[in-house]
């Protein structure tokens, strides 16, 4: 079954030349950018609004409300978060190298809508491609006076600045990130009061939105709100992204509304499962989600609801696969690993509870576990997360914290047995 | 008093002139300051300071926070293997013993020589093309611990003095996370991100 | 005035105010929420996460921390609710899985917050059974503070006190996650003039005081609350001791005045109280050596020679320095000892290094230190605030950076606030005048600055950058402030209890209760009880310097003061000392001065006596007694008394409490103010004069006059430099000689050149060359300072091992030969 191609669009149909600038103009591209310059703040927030987009970072707050949020203090700013690090993530990589001048139209409709005068494309220091062929393509916007002093003929002036970030998964939160562009490291800020639309960037109002949600933004402007809502599933309107990964014959990034099963992910548009062992479990929504399997989620429906209902997140939508042959206690640990590795070391439970939950994890996998770290992982994670409920609570000031628990959760829940071969036998009953 | 040559000095004045703070130029700074240098020295990040207005202390702070910023002397390579759960489950692990065993650098460490940086690193964002290996920063997916061993033997033998992200997928590449499609020319001249307002990537023709 | 509002916490309804944190509003009311980053006057950050309690909101009950949410009305807060009791539990286990076992050997035990919450809130045992992270431990961070990152919870109270308070963000977070760590920058050590506030305020060993490490355990120590008396700001602290050896101070939290925070002067400057360089016994000099003696033998010298000379010169032939190191009440003993028992006008508290005393003490309307954080315009024309009064300037900082002020500037280099200022001037030494014409008159650039100063309410701290300026031009700056809209000014010199001793009448122009002499009436009024007050024209030191150096004056008595160091022309100190007949010292140490006396009497110093002093902005505090002074040593006023007895003319003092009663009954700015008010109503202390106290002397300000002040101006002579002479904060003054820990930190005599000036002279920074006055050649080398205005050098004053350059303007400098090893 096909899916309509809405970012990916352009980029299928001229793959040689789909990140120039001539190419874009004739696909009629920076159109919609001149057509919002001339409406009011108002009408363009409403439309964006009434278009259902959600934030496609991971959060799914509705871009629209959380424009609206933007306190009247003047200058306020725009951040493109282009810090894509969750694990198995990797459509804004596609979008930034193969079409970035949707993202800078997407740029200058948020920025006129929000009185932005000067934004910034933050863009994860491991991706020097991307943020190449993005800086390319601003320099091209620029000359073609879509940028810079008086835009488009008008007197407005926006400025874009490409930042890069420098190793470190936690710039990804907003919060993080801008406290990172005011040059500090990059740690979250306490909400409230700092909530970006309020005290963002240099404590002023602040718009951040995930590259994906910008580059939606020309192509509602193109076919319409409704038309861009029926593109979608109920709430959850226009197309994601997937990024598919793991144990599939064809991992890649898909465009997809939401609406379809997971069986029809796996095994119809990612091929099934490689040399189609049997899938053992999948992370839904990138390396903080709880964990599905297939006894119980296969036929569920890939929605933020149902997602939300049965535990888990769609999140930035990075679906890892795993097949019979991986042993769940290393790939917990190795995620475990990867938050604590990616703390950023201001708060204590963070800080100390990761880095235990991964040292336990690895005494585990060498061998070393005991019955009762079975409880004590989960008592650690409660510590974290208390309750370890879903959505889950926090002891922490952001929540990469319970995001390492997902692991916890998942593996205590859906594989005790073999984490109790891991502590009783001490080893995997896999090897 | 700036220690840094005055086309350098320039490329700093216009970066910071991007931000509404002098402050906030301090990554791209650092980023100077590794090109300078080949890492991150006590000196680069002095003068970073200098530039910015924060203090020593301050700068090292910024720096030592993140993970690219590295104050230890590098090789002219930087092997950067990802380990993280995708590419784990692809293999990655044994690209990176072999990437280790080729060039006698345990991961996290540099050769006498000056040659070869190892480090195994998280996420980076090639989950389709895992197991995913980067050089200086410029990317090849799809890896194997075989091919691996070539990558590294070539970086060894050749000495490219720059590298390039499609020729090294040509030869030493797999299964990538989606069509790269768009030829890629420009060339990474060290262990930094290759980025034209930076100063650190050496431009190709198309 | 903020709102009240209610909230409930564990059960019971407080009134609060609106917006306060709940961390704050829930402790004022009786609940102690455990918390280690949350500290009352830095920002709350919400990182250690301690402080969790459950909130009730309509979206129901969340677990968060207390310190970061303000208090709203109708707020519902479960501190020890199942929930909040587990967070709380789960967060120590958590800093406790890395924290190593060093109770036993760690100085923080017996008052340390992770210990007790621990024992309070904490679980029973860890279940940690890994390896803890490991530093090496532990390292010096700066010459007073050592490091133990195993020990450290990384609640940030060190880094953003340093940054946010102290503006010297010189130690900050390395790395991140499970690995970060406090760290300086290499080479760059934490040497901060308020380094010691951050072992005060960490809420474990992991920062310690070399002054202070493995001296003793808190259940050990006798703590009893006192003021400062380093500079004239009197800051509240504690000071602890174990058996009679004084072994710290900590800062108190006066909200009036230091609010908590000490400068690393103040703190680890208690040192010389226990030297052992300590004068212990009367000394009496026999053929140009002292030897010891006995109280009797030494006050009968004392007695017989000053008797001598009274009777064949008159009470007119002696003059009396010092009183800004004693008590109100030992100077005001001074001040009547001179005045009714010698027969002396010729006193002076000050060392020809400060402002006029009329000025000092009635300058009106005088500001508040509270009044800073009111203020919308400061300005600062004054001494480095950052070198002579770290409690002051942290003061100044807060309100620019946190309230909003704006910052005036003017000195001629820079100053530790800088940064803060919205316009800084800087001017030669010498032609302030000038520029204080010009920017009265708001000429050109001065315009904007004009401007800034017109947003009233105005605070002006005002006193003399350099000793080699004309006095009296903070006089003439006070006159344009307070021209200034909604204007007070804080007049600023550092000496100890210069203002008290001023207020007590030790200065040619005052007499006790700030009386100016040519007052008759009040005059009458004080001879009514002390008796006939002589009429003689009053010498101050200078003055008595002179009349000594030229046989004028026959006489001196040296109380407490050092004026061959502190006297800028310490060339004409030396003279007149050496010039008297008889000299009389009453010291703790011998000094460059008492070294010459002839009779020297050693003192009981701070911390072993029982009195006031009085601060800046007048507000009187106490010091307390918490050891015995050492040897024979007695108080200032119990000597002045046995002295008065054998010149046949008793003081009669029974007490120094009984001297503080007669000052409240004689004293008119001082009625009212007795010990009893100070230690139970007046606990910020008392400013005088208090309640219905009038203080006769009101000082009038000269207006701004164009050609009076390019009168004031002075020019350095042809081909010479301006000097700019001003303290640093450690010197080689008799108190920081003898507090080791401090002693070396004084950076030592160097001349600092504006780099365009060493480059026409030909010399580099570190070249030694000849720095030249009208009294002195002293070799110095160089430093670099493009601060400072072509034309300029600065010295920094009464440094070790540095001789003095006298008091003159002009200074010239030769390049001297390379020194070659």
């Amino acid at each position: 079954m096909s899916h309509p191609q809405v970012l990916t669009a352009r980029m299928t149909r001229h793959p040689t030349d789909s990140h120039k600038l001539e190419r874009y103009g004739a696909t009629g591209g920076y159109v919609h950018a001149r057509r919002a310059m001339d409406m009011t703040r108002d009408e363009i927030v409403e439309l964006v609004k009434a278009s259902g987009l959600l934030g496609r970072g991971g959060a799914a707050f509705s871009a629209g409300l959380k424009w609206s949020f933007l306190a009247p203090a003047r200058p306020a700013y725009l951040v493109v978060n282009g810090d894509e690090s969750e694990p198995g993530t990797f459509k804004d990589r596609q979008l930034l190298e193969r079409d970035p001048h949707q993202m800078i139209e997407g740029i200058i409709i948020t920025s006129v809508a929000n009185e932005v005068h000067e934004a910034f494309v933050y863009i994860r220091g491991e991706y020097p491609k991307p943020a190449r062929r993005v800086q390319q393509a601003i320099d091209e916007a620029y000359a073609a006076g879509y940028l810079g002093q008086g835009i488009f003929g008008t007197d407005y002036d926006l400025d874009v600045t490409v930042h890069l970030g420098g190793g470190a998964y936690i710039c990804g939160e907003e919060t993080a990130l801008i406290n990172s562009l005011e040059g500090k490291r990059g740690e979250p800020r306490i909400k409230p009061p700092y909530f970006p639309a309020a005290k963002g960037l240099y404590m002023m109002p602040t718009i951040v939105n995930n590259v994906e949600t910008v580059s939606n933004l020309p192509h509602i402007f193109e076919m319409g709100v409704d038309d861009y809502r029926a593109l979608g599933h109920a709430d959850d309107c226009g197309t994601f992204l997937f990024s598919v990964s793991g144990h599939v014959k064809e991992p890649g990034n898909y465009e997809l509304p939401h609406g379809i099963t997971w069986r029809e992910l796996i095994y119809d548009i990612a091929g099934g499962i490689t040399e189609d062992r049997a899938l053992k479990a999948w992370i839904p929504g990138g390396a903080s989600a709880p964990w599905f399997v297939p006894e119980h989620h296969l036929d569920l429906e890939i929605t933020k609801e149902a997602c939300g209902k049965a535990g888990s997140m769609l999140g930035s939508g990075a679906v890892v696969v795993m097949d019979e042959t991986t042993c769940v206690v290393k790939a917990a640990e190795r995620i475990v690993r990867f938050f604590s590795h990616e703390s950023c070391g201001q708060c204590t439970p963070c800080r100390e509870g990761t880095t235990w939950l991964e040292m336990i994890l690895r005494r585990i996998e060498d061998g070393s576990g005991r019955r009762i770290d079975a409880e004590l992982l989960l008592d650690v994670s409660d510590n974290i997360s208390p309750g370890l409920a879903w959505p889950p609570k926090q002891t922490t000031i952001c929540p990469l914290g319970p995001s390492a628990v997902s692991p916890i959760t998942s593996i205590s829940l859906y594989f005790k047995d073999e984490l109790s071969q891991h502590l009783e036998h001490g080893r995997c009953p896999l090897d | 008093m700036s220690l840094w040559p005055p086309d350098v000095q320039e490329r700093a004045k216009e970066l910071i002139g991007r931000y509404p703070d002098p402050k906030s130029a301090v990554m791209p700074l650092l980023y100077l300051a590794m090109r300078q240098d080949g890492y991150l020295t006590e000196t680069g990040m002095q003068e970073v300071a200098g530039w910015t207005g924060h203090s020593p202390a301050q700068v090292q702070s910024v720096a030592t926070f993140y993970g690219m910023f590295k104050t230890e002397p590098l090789g002219k390579y930087l092997v950067s293997v990802c380990t993280s759960i995708s590419c784990m489950l692809l293999g990655s692990d044994a690209v990176l013993e072999s990437v280790e065993d080729e060039t006698g650098v345990p991961n996290g460490e540099t050769d006498a020589d000056g040659l070869f940086s190892v480090e195994h690193v998280e996420c980076l964002g090639a989950c389709g093309g895992a197991p995913a290996v980067q050089v200086n920063y410029e990317l090849v997916e799809g890896s194997t611990p075989d091919q691996a061993r070539f990558l590294c033997r070539w970086l060894r033998d050749d000495r490219p003095e720059t590298v390039n992200t499609d020729e090294m997928q040509d030869r030493f590449g797999g299964r990538r996370s989606f069509d790269w499609a768009i030829a890629e020319v420009d060339r990474a001249i060290g262990p930094f991100p290759a980025f034209g307002p930076y100063g650190t990537v050496q431009k190709g023709d198309e | 005035m903020t709102d009240l509002v209610k909230i409930t916490i564990d059960g019971r309804e407080h009134d609060v105010p609106a917006g306060e944190l709940v961390i704050k509003a829930a402790q004022d009311h009786g609940t102690y929420i455990p918390r280690f980053c949350w500290h009352p006057r830095m920002k709350e950050v919400g990182m250690c996460r301690m402080c969790l309690v459950e909130i009730e909101t309509p979206r129901g009950t969340i677990l968060t921390t207390a310190c970061t949410t303000p208090a709203a009305s109708g707020m519902v807060v479960h501190t020890a609710s199942k929930t909040a009791k587990k967070a709380q539990e789960g967060i120590l286990e958590f800093l406790l899985i890395n924290h190593p076992l060093d109770c036993p050997v760690c100085d923080k035990g017996g008052e340390c917050p992770l210990q007790d919450q621990t024992v309070a809130y904490g679980p029973g045992e860890s279940r940690f059974v890994e390896e803890k992270r490991h530093f090496e431990k532990p390292i010096p961070i700066s010459d007073l503070v050592f490091l133990d990152r195993e020990r450290c919870i990384l609640c940030a109270r060190c880094t953003r006190f340093a940054d946010e308070i102290a503006g010297d963000p010189l130690i900050e977070f390395k790395d991140r996650g499970n690995y970060t760590q406090v760290q300086t920058f290499p080479d760059l050590p934490f040497s901060s003039y308020f380094s010691g506030n951050t072992v005060q305020i960490c809420p474990v060993g992991a920062l310690t005081a070399s002054a202070y490490r493995f001296k003793a355990r808190p259940w050990d120590l006798r703590r009893v609350e006192s003021s400062c008396s380093h500079c004239t700001v009197g800051c509240r602290i504690a000071v602890e001791s174990s058996q009679n050896d004084v072994l710290r101070f900590n800062g108190v939290d006066n909200d009036a005045t230091n609010q908590g925070w000490l400068s690393d002067k103040c703190r680890f400057g208690f040192e010389f109280v226990g030297s052992e360089n300590r004068l212990r016994s009367p000394l009496i000099k026999v053929d140009g050596e002292f030897r010891e003696a006995t109280w009797a033998e030494a006050l009968d010298v004392v007695a017989d020679r000053l008797g001598a000379i009274i009777e064949e010169h008159g009470g007119e032939a002696v003059g009396g320095i010092g009183g800004a190191r004693s008590t109100n009440e030992e100077a005001y003993a001074f001040g009547k000892f001179m005045r009714t028992v010698v027969g002396s006008n010729h006193l002076d508290a000050q060392l020809n290094d400060g402002l006029d005393a009329r000025f000092l003490a009635g300058v009106s309307p005088r500001a508040k230190i509270g009044d800073l954080d009111r203020a919308a315009t400061i300005l600062l024309w004054a001494p480095d605030l950052k070198e002579e009064s770290g409690s002051l300037y942290l003061r100044v900082r807060h309100a620019v950076q946190e309230r909003g002020a704006k910052l005036v500037v003017v000195h001629p280099r820079r100053t530790g606030l800088d940064d803060r200022a919205t316009h800084k001037l800087t001017y030669r030494p010498g032609e302030g005048p000038a520029l204080l014409a010009d920017l009265a008159g708001g000429e050109g650039d001065y315009a904007a600055v004009l401007e800034t100063l017109s947003r009233g309410p105005v605070v002006a701290i005002l006193g003399r950058p350099g000793l080699t300026e004309q006095a009296e031009l903070a006089e003439a700056v006070a006159g344009f402030a307070l021209g200034l809209p909604d204007a007070k000014v804080l007049p600023f010199v550092r000496r100890s209890n210069v203002f008290g001793a001023l207020d007590m009448g030790v200065a040619p122009s005052l007499l006790p209760g700030r009386v100016a002499v040519d007052d008759a009436e009040a005059m009458a009024q004080l001879e009514a009880v002390w008796g006939p007050i002589p009429t003689h024209e009053a010498r101050d030191t200078l003055g008595i310097l002179e009349g000594l150096a030229l046989g004028d004056l026959k006489a001196l008595v040296l109380l407490g003061a050092d004026p061959v160091r502190d006297v800028p022309d310490g060339f004409l100190a030396r003279r007149g000392i050496e010039g008297a007949d008889f000299v009389v010292a009453v010291d703790l140490f011998l000094t460059d001065s008492s070294e010459l006396a002839d009779v020297v009497l050693p003192a009981e110093g701070f911390g072993e006596k029982e009195g006031t002093v009085t601060n800046l902005e007048g507000r009187v505090q106490k010091v307390n007694r918490v050891v015995a002074g050492p040897g024979q040593s007695q108080a200032d006023w119990t000597i002045l008394d046995d002295i008065s007895r054998r010149l046949g003319k008793p003081l009669g003092f029974a007490s120094a409490e009984a001297i503080s009663k007669e000052i409240a009954d004689v004293a008119p700015a001082y009625v009212g103010v007795t010990w009893e008010l100070l230690e139970w109503d007046e606990k910020e202390g008392a400013i005088v004069p208090y309640g219905e106290a009038i203080q006769p002397l009101t000082y009038r300000l000269p207006a701004v006059d164009r050609k009076a002040l390019e009168a004031m101006s002075r020019r350095p002579s042809r081909g010479a430099f301006a000097l700019h002479l001003a303290r640093t904060l450690y010197d080689d003054g008799v108190l920081m000689r003898n507090s080791l820990s401090l002693q070396k930190l004084a950076p030592g005599g160097a001349v600092h050149l504006h780099p365009e000036d060493a480059g026409r002279l030909g010399v580099t920074a570190g070249a030694l060359v000849e720095v030249k006055t009208v009294d002195a050649s002293v070799r110095l080398p160089v430093i670099l300072d493009p601060s400072l205005l072509s034309g300029v050098v600065y010295v920094p004053f009464n440094q070790p091992w540095t001789p003095s350059l006298g008091a003159a303007l002009s200074v010239v400098i030769a390049p001297g030969k390379e020194v070659r090893a």
